[in-house]
């Protein structure tokens, strides 16, 4: 997981690749690096992040460059191990997204044939591979189409060398798009960096090798020249900035009610294709804040459509023989998961349908599976997943509503409401309560089961508090013995099938001397007494309970790492999605 | 030229409707209050904007994300007034600038007026001036500015948008504008008085009704959503995107309706109405004169008139609003008003509820079949 900028046209390309590494700085943060072309490659890089030390790198000369914002994977974050690499000469230089996985035996040659290495990289080996190409025939574009078929792995690289005024990008299993100026080329993780210059983007294939000189850009499929449509992108720039919060994440937050709203009417319910409506059983993959989706989706699925749903980690699902005909649904937000394209393909190899969820256009996910829905979410900048969240919950919720023939058309249309409501409420009272507290227990049961885990992870990721989610009838089976008055408890205890044994379930925690968070609904006259903190969202049917009882997780955790100084939108060693499995 | 505009005060005075929002935030005309400020600065050229933000600060800065301009965002963590709230904006501060009341509806010819006048007040007369400053005048200039005054002596008063050069940070002493400016006069500073086209401020929430008639006059004529052909409709009215209308539907502009509501059949809805998104009048229904917020909900056989309705209301069939005059205690003070009803947020009525000028909070449930007259009633109250 990193993040590549390449420019090449008639600006200087130094402040614009900065300017861009900061917008992918959530695809990692370790540390960073710039080449520039200028009379030779000219290289500025260091450990740590861009936005806090990125001075000297904007001041390279070169209308050509490229630059690289870094998630460790291979090797400790230090400025050695920063990308761009070089070769030993210092003519070439790389960056790259991915990770190769038979680097080691490439090394291993390399080093026997008298490459020094200078890092720990997988990386600096496809920069000593190009080097030889190179020598043998100085064509750029060349070397690296012999380069490429060697490479195992996944991988989204741009190549820059002196004396060739162009930029070489390739991609295999990587997200990588090219930006079309008028006389200038962009090249990117994602649209974010290019988005302020150019609104007409390529997405490109795997196994695609790709030429960007001032003039013109010419891509190859294996070695043979293809073509591929420009598209336009409608995310406007004012879509990715913070505006005036304080927080992505709390932009994201509160953009929750429109982003619900939107998906809900992007998505025609009596519309769907029958292998959605007709489905007789359905596994579900993803990672994450995903897989709680996934949960949420289980219990209501299971429970109103008398469909039965299987629910993996994409990550352990290539260790289950396969689904025979199920229809396997992966949820991605950024499209670019590497478990759950994996999971998604194994499915498809096996013959299920596969639907996809993701937010992002044109990424990785969408050349994968046959049927995509989107997310009307737009981009999100913070690592915790807030808005994204509620939009996949939007499609989840109207693929139950479409196989249950519209029931729940009324309630889906009417949610945005209530989640406007709570995001209003006074949170502060709680926020006191937890800030100092070292554990934190979410318990819920049913449905809001997998919503008290989604709150525990919402809180452990920005607030580093030790947080877990718990079935509430698990908690006596183990996790009791750590209740003591210093771990808060909050219960989800909403009307309905689960609430009175939740109550039952509360005063058991209150014995223990726990101070129990409970979130209920308006008007309960019960919950209040015997709780130390009542939360009241509005009395609302059970889809939009969950909706609004997320909500008031997701801004205890951000309230939560304010009060405690957090830096909310980058949590320490944590990456906005996961490329790598 | 840079503009500063006050959002950060919650408008008091027009509780309930300030709950979910600050004053500058509620919908006059379908739009933001402060929206109408921000267009009359770009009419004008003027670009640089920063905006002041305290009371539920995210509401705004979301409605500002969304503009399409770039607007500058400064954070006031407690209202202690204009001139602090100024002070938060100073490091934004280059040079000449104006200041401009969120909330307050100003045209642009009067902005037009004032920009090039370095130390100007606009001012306007105003039937009732003890709610403002009063401004005393000499030959153009500003001799004395009396904040609410008992007994005015005077009937031009302050719009509260000034033109001034950053040096006025120095005369800044209390933490209103007003303070610094006496300040100024008393220094022997020239302060000009220039005079205001068009200006409405709603001091109480019933004079939104009276900006709302005011705002309704210029909006463009637009028929996006799809309306039967039975419909008649007269005058201009706007009718937002995915919003149906049924048959035999009268409607009498000036009307405004969002996006995606639900109208009719059989209803009739009549001048200087504003009606939000995602808005459903059951058949049968009577409208006029009257603010009805988004995702609020009127059942049929009703009437409503001269009425503010806040967002996600759900008014059950034969509700019945009528106008009349009363006393009405506001924060203290008992003011004489005429309207029909204010309903808050997220209140709900039964069938044949009778209201008569009164103020209903947020979040409130009437059993039905009750009347409600010259009262006042608190948020989150059930009267059975």
């Amino acid at each position: 997981m990193c993040g590549i900028v390449g420019y090449i046209g008639r600006r200087d390309a130094a402040p614009i690749i900065v300017e861009g590494l900061k917008k992918l700085e959530y695809r990692g943060y370790d540390s960073f690096g710039v080449a520039t072309l200028g009379m030779g490659i000219d290289l500025v890089k260091h450990q740590g992040r861009i936005s806090e030390k990125a001075c000297t790198a904007a001041t390279l000369k070169g209308k050509i460059g490229i630059g690289h914002t870094r998630w460790a994977t291979h090797g400790i974050p230090n400025d050695a191990n920063a990308h761009p690499h070089t070769d030993c000469l210092g003519k070439i230089a790389v960056v790259h997204n991915g990770i190769i996985e038979n680097y080691a035996d490439l090394k291993r040659n390399l080093q026997s044939r008298g490459h020094t290495f200078r890092s720990e990289t997988d990386t600096e080996v496809i920069v000593h591979l190009i080097e030889e190409e190179y020598a043998r025939k100085p064509d750029l574009l060349i070397a690296i189409q012999a380069v490429v078929p060697k490479l195992e792995g996944s991988y989204a690289i741009l190549v820059i060398a002196a004396g060739e005024d162009r930029i070489i990008a390739a991609r295999n299993a990587s997200p990588l798009v090219i930006g079309v100026g008028d006389g200038e080329f962009f090249a990117a993780s994602d649209m974010t960096p290019v988005i302020e210059f150019t609104e007409r983007a390529i997405f490109l294939e795997d196994g695609d090798t790709v030429s960007l000189s001032k003039k013109k850009i010419e891509i190859f499929h294996n070695g043979k020249p293809v073509a591929r449509s420009v598209e336009l992108i409608d995310w406007s720039l004012e879509d990715v900035r913070k505006g005036g919060f304080a927080h992505y994440m709390l932009k994201e937050i509160y953009e929750q009610p429109q982003v619900f709203y939107n998906t809900i009417r992007s998505v025609d319910p009596g519309a769907l294709p029958g292998k959605i409506r007709h489905a007789r059983s359905v596994t579900l993959v993803a990672c994450g804040s995903s897989y709680h989706t996934g949960l949420i989706f289980k219990y209501l699925l299971e429970a109103t459509c008398g469909i039965p749903a299987r629910l993996e980690f994409a990550s352990e699902f290539k260790y289950f023989p396969p689904p025979i005909n199920d229809l396997v649904i992966g949820i991605t937000q950024s499209g670019e998961t590497a478990d759950t394209l994996a999971a998604l393909k194994y499915a498809k190899s096996s013959g299920c349908a596969t639907l996809a969820i993701t937010n992002v256009l044109g990424s990785s996910v969408t050349r994968v599976a046959d049927i995509i829905l989107f997310m009307r979410a737009g981009p999100e900048i913070s690592v915790a997943a807030t808005k994204s969240f509620i939009a996949q919950l939007a499609i989840l919720m109207q693929i139950v509503n479409s196989i249950s023939e519209m029931k729940y058309d009324d309630v889906l249309q009417q949610a945005h409401k209530a989640i406007e409501e709570v995001l209003l409420m006074d949170l502060s009272q709680t926020v006191t309560a937890c800030k100092n507290a070292q554990s934190i227990f979410y318990v819920g049961r049913g449905p809001f089961y997998p919503v008290s885990l989604e709150g525990a992870l919402k809180m452990k990721e920005i607030s580093y508090i030790h947080a877990e989610g718990y079935a509430a009838g698990e908690l006596k089976h183990g996790p009791f013995a750590l209740l003591s008055p210093e771990t808060p408890v909050v219960a989800l205890c909403m009307p309905g099938d689960t609430y009175s044994v939740m109550i039952s379930n509360i005063k058991e925690m209150k014995a223990r001397g726990a101070p129990v968070i409970a979130i209920g609904t308006d008007g309960d006259r019960e919950l209040p007494d015997i709780v130390d903190i009542f939360i009241a969202v509005p009395k609302t049917p059970l889809f939009v309970q969950i909706l609004t009882s997320l909500v008031i997780e997701q801004l205890l955790a951000y309230h939560t790492a304010v009060a405690l100084g957090r830096d909310i939108d980058k949590p320490r060693n944590l990456a906005k999605s996961v490329t790598v499995e | 030229m840079q503009a500063i505009i006050l959002a950060a005060g919650e408008g008091v005075r027009v509780r309930p409707l300030t709950r979910s929002r600050p004053k500058a935030m509620i919908p006059v005309a379908n739009r933001p209050i402060i929206e109408y400020v921000i267009d009359a600065l770009l009419k004008n050229g003027i670009r640089d904007i920063v905006v002041v933000v305290g009371y539920r600060k995210e509401q705004v800065t979301r409605f500002l994300n969304g503009l399409g301009v770039p607007i500058d965002v400064v954070v006031q963590e407690k209202q202690l007034g204009t001139a602090h709230a100024l002070q938060c904006a100073e490091s934004k501060i280059n040079g000449d600038f104006l200041v401009l009341p969120g909330d307050n509806y100003i045209d642009s010819q009067s902005i037009a007026r004032i920009k090039d006048t370095p130390n100007a007040i606009l001012v306007k007369e105003h039937p009732n001036p003890s709610n403002f400053g009063v401004v005393l005048l000499k030959n153009g200039l500003v001799t004395e500015i009396v904040e609410k005054p008992e007994h005015s002596p005077s009937f031009m008063v302050s719009t509260g948008i000034y033109s001034l050069k950053k040096s006025f940070f120095s005369h800044i002493r209390g933490n209103d504008i007003t303070d610094a400016i006496s300040e100024m006069i008393q220094a022997g500073e020239q302060i000009q008085a220039v005079p205001a086209d068009d200006w409405q401020d709603a001091i109480f929430a019933w004079d939104l009704l009276k900006m709302n008639r005011r705002l309704l006059k210029n909006i463009p004529m637009a028929r996006e959503g799809t309306a039967s052909r039975q419909t008649i409709i007269q005058g201009p009215v706007n009718i937002g995107r995915g919003t149906t209308i049924g048959p035999n539907t009268v409607i009498t502009g000036p009307v405004v309706i969002g996006n995606d509501c639900t109208i009719g059949p059989n209803c009739c809805i009549m001048p200087d109405t504003s009606i939000g998104s995602r808005v459903t009048l059951d058949p049968f229904t009577f409208i006029g004169d009257t603010i009805i917020m988004d995702d609020t909900a009127i059942g049929s056989h009703s009437r409503i008139i001269d009425t503010v309705v806040g967002e996600r209301c759900t008014l059950a069939d034969h509700t019945s609003v009528s106008t009349a005059a009363g006393l009405m205690d506001i924060e203290g003070c008992t003011i004489r008003s005429e309207f029909g009803a204010i309903l808050g947020d997220n209140m709900a009525s039964g069938p044949f509820t009778a209201y008569k000028n009164c103020i209903v909070g947020n979040n409130v449930t009437i059993e039905g079949q009750e009347s409600i007259s010259s009262r006042t009633i608190p948020d989150g109250s059930m009267v059975i």
